[in-house]
């Protein structure tokens, strides 16, 4: 018998997970090696195709716009995910506490992150409507905090801090959640022995909620980077004018002067980063 | 080191009173022990002393002072926890000063701390550990150096031997009483192990739900017991208890067929027994004699040629079974007693050993 159960259930399992294999070799692998091949070439509107070398990648590091997305994408980033993990935090430590109706205040909480993006979005639009929208109103009329009604959304400058606020709102409970599976986790006695120890309610927070929820906000933090930089509905259904890396790629190889060849070097830089942020998260953070 | 005095202490959750207004006084330096089963309030009591739970009424006072309304950490008191509570993501040496740290002291006292608590623990060589890499013993000695390693007003040990083996909770017993034997701290230890409430206690406190039974040094609760819940909670084997009736005009308690008199039970208050009052008579196992290696047994209540049920043999010891006018009971004999089931055996009893309680009370007579 040279056939044990483990070989067959193996073989069984590779059965198994090949229809997905397959199928994720074809969406996404396929892809991605065809994206960094188009990465060497200028691309014509009719599918004509000329290597030109590193050149898509000497464009790149001339161009300003690709700089500006850069820069646009590090606020981005630095922003939500800063803004969604303190965030999420907060309202975690808050919601571990008992009082009435706990569990649907849980429950709303978590509304924003399961709506859908395209109906959240007309709403945020509608509020900062420069014409009929409640922010002007109260900025303007109600606190007096602005002279005259802003098209906030309109200008790229300020609709970044929209689009940051919006994707914290959006994106905060995913944070609160995982962080409050871990808060639930820490054995009461811990903060027994801390307040026992000499400590107070911010010494027993630093010295036992933090270090233990080091590896929930760990994961939250690399998580939310990796999917933020490549979030691109949120920012272009909200406010197209902010140009993060996935919009300035998406009007790179798609409007305008279409060159997907420059698209595609983008995006190859995109992926360097994104796989030095997998690889961080998976060497690290796993091990945490 | 300081007392503690607790007056009219109350705890409720709900309409659910768990600690029923208990009144102690520990004195500076004592180490007394709240033992009780499960459930009666013990372990609150403590946590209250603590500060871990809000008092209901009453007052818990440390010193001199009141201390109702000040958070654990003012307090000035260390607790050993009966899962430990080490912090997990610190290396035992971390753990062990933790608290010591946040008293300001100087860098130097604390390494002669340190060096003191891990030498009297044996922990010299774990000190860069964490505590996922220790064995549970090791974490209890990690714990215990914790608290000992701050100079704490009070100790308190909430069953801190629990999860250990028989063995080594044995070995780590006798640690804490040579440690308290050695720092003379004010020390309140919450177990429901009566060895360990007998061989630590200065004194010792009888709980049951709630309120306290018999408060007195472990001999005196062992053989002056106040009522039949302290008389078998306390003892192992459990005190025997004996079903009987007492007869006014022969001046005897009868145990269906068998009888002793009241005259050979010369300790008991038969003033107010009425005839025919149903009572309880309590001889703890290790209180019976094998007649032939007892001297000057005249005046001991004689049992003769009892037939022996069952003798489970522990070692050194022999615990046997057998009736009483028709009622199970156990007896401890030593090595000597050379006795097989179904054999006959002559037992005696010192009669200042049998005590008797009120049957309908529980209320020693």
């Amino acid at each position: 018998m040279s056939d044990n159960i483990a070989a067959q259930e193996a073989r069984l399992g590779h059965r198994l997970i090949a229809p997905a294999a397959l199928i994720i070799a074809l969406l996404i692998l396929y892809p991605i090696f065809f994206n960094l091949y188009l990465s060497f070439f200028d691309v014509e509107l009719n599918g004509d195709k000329s290597l030109v070398g590193l050149n898509n990648y000497k464009t790149l590091l001339s161009d300003g716009g690709f700089y500006s997305a850069l820069w646009t994408t590090v606020i981005y980033l630095a922003g939500t995910v800063t803004g969604t993990t303190v965030l999420g935090l907060a309202v975690a430590l808050l919601l571990n506490q008992n009082f009435p109706f706990k569990n649907t205040v849980r429950a709303l909480v978590l509304l924003p992150y399961f709506a859908p993006v395209i109906s959240v979005v007309f709403g945020w639009q509608f509020i900062f409507d420069p014409v009929n929208g409640i922010y002007n109103h109260v900025m303007v009329e109600v606190l007096g905090l602005v002279s005259e009604r802003q098209n906030v959304i309109g200008d790229p400058d300020s609709a970044l801090w929209v689009v940051i606020v919006f994707d914290i709102w959006k994106h905060f409970p995913i944070a609160f959640l995982l962080i409050l599976a871990k808060l639930q986790s820490i054995p009461s006695d811990q903060y027994e022995a801390c307040a026992i120890d000499g400590y107070n309610a911010w010494g027993r927070f630093i010295h036992v909620t933090l270090p233990e929820c080091r590896f929930v906000i760990g994961t939250v933090v690399l998580l939310r980077m990796i999917w933020n930089l490549n979030r691109f509905e949120d920012v272009y259904l909200l406010a197209p004018n902010v140009e993060t890396l996935p919009i300035y790629i998406y009007f790179q190889a798609f409007t305008g002067v279409i060159d997907q060849g420059l698209a595609a070097a983008i995006s190859v830089v995109q992926l360097i980063v994104l796989s030095g942020l997998i690889w961080f998260y998976v060497k690290k953070v796993l091990n945490w | 080191m300081a007392k503690v005095t607790i007056k009219n202490l109350v705890k409720a959750y709900n309409d659910d009173v768990i600690v029923k207004g208990i009144n102690l006084e520990i004195k500076d330096g004592e180490f007394v022990v709240l033992v009780g089963p499960s459930g009666c309030g013990k372990s609150t009591t403590l946590r209250m002393i603590a500060g871990l739970e809000d008092i209901n009424e009453g007052e818990v006072e440390i010193g001199d002072r009141c201390v109702n309304d000040l958070q654990p950490h003012m307090r000035n008191i260390a607790m050993v926890f009966q899962n430990y509570a080490l912090y997990p993501h610190k290396t035992v040496r971390e753990n062990i000063i933790f608290g010591l740290k946040k008293t300001r002291v100087s860098r130097q006292i604390i390494d002669e701390r340190l060096a003191h608590i891990s030498t009297m623990l044996q922990l010299e060589n774990l000190l860069d550990r964490k505590p996922a890499d220790l064995s549970g013993g090791q974490r209890q000695r990690v714990a215990m150096g914790r608290a000992l390693a701050r100079d704490a007003d009070v100790y308190l040990f909430d069953e801190p031997l629990s999860n250990l083996d028989a063995k080594l909770r044995h070995h780590m017993r006798t640690e804490i009483a040579k440690i308290h034997k050695r720092v003379q701290t004010t020390s309140i230890y919450v177990t429901h192990d009566q060895v360990e409430a007998m061989t630590l206690g200065d004194r010792v406190v009888v709980m049951q739900a709630g309120q306290i039974e018999q408060v007195g040094t472990p001999m005196d609760i062992y053989l002056n017991p106040r009522n039949i819940f302290v008389a078998t909670f306390i003892g192992s084997p459990s005190m025997n208890l004996l079903s009987a009736v007492y007869d006014a005009q022969q001046q005897v308690f009868k145990i269906n067929d068998a009888s002793v008199s009241t005259e050979l039970l010369s300790q008991v208050n038969t003033a107010n027994l009425k005839d025919g009052d149903q009572v309880k008579i309590g001889i703890r196992p290790d209180f019976f004699d094998d007649e032939r290696f007892t001297q000057d047994t005249e005046d001991y209540w004689q049992l003769k040629n009892i037939m022996v049920d069952l003798v489970e043999p522990l070692g050194f010891d022999k615990e046997i079974s057998f009736h009483i006018g028709g009622q199970y009971v156990k007896a401890r004999l030593d090595l000597r007693s050379d006795i097989q089931e179904d054999d006959p055996i002559d037992l005696v009893v010192d009669p200042n050993r049998v005590l008797v309680f009120d049957a309908e009370t529980g209320e020693r007579i």
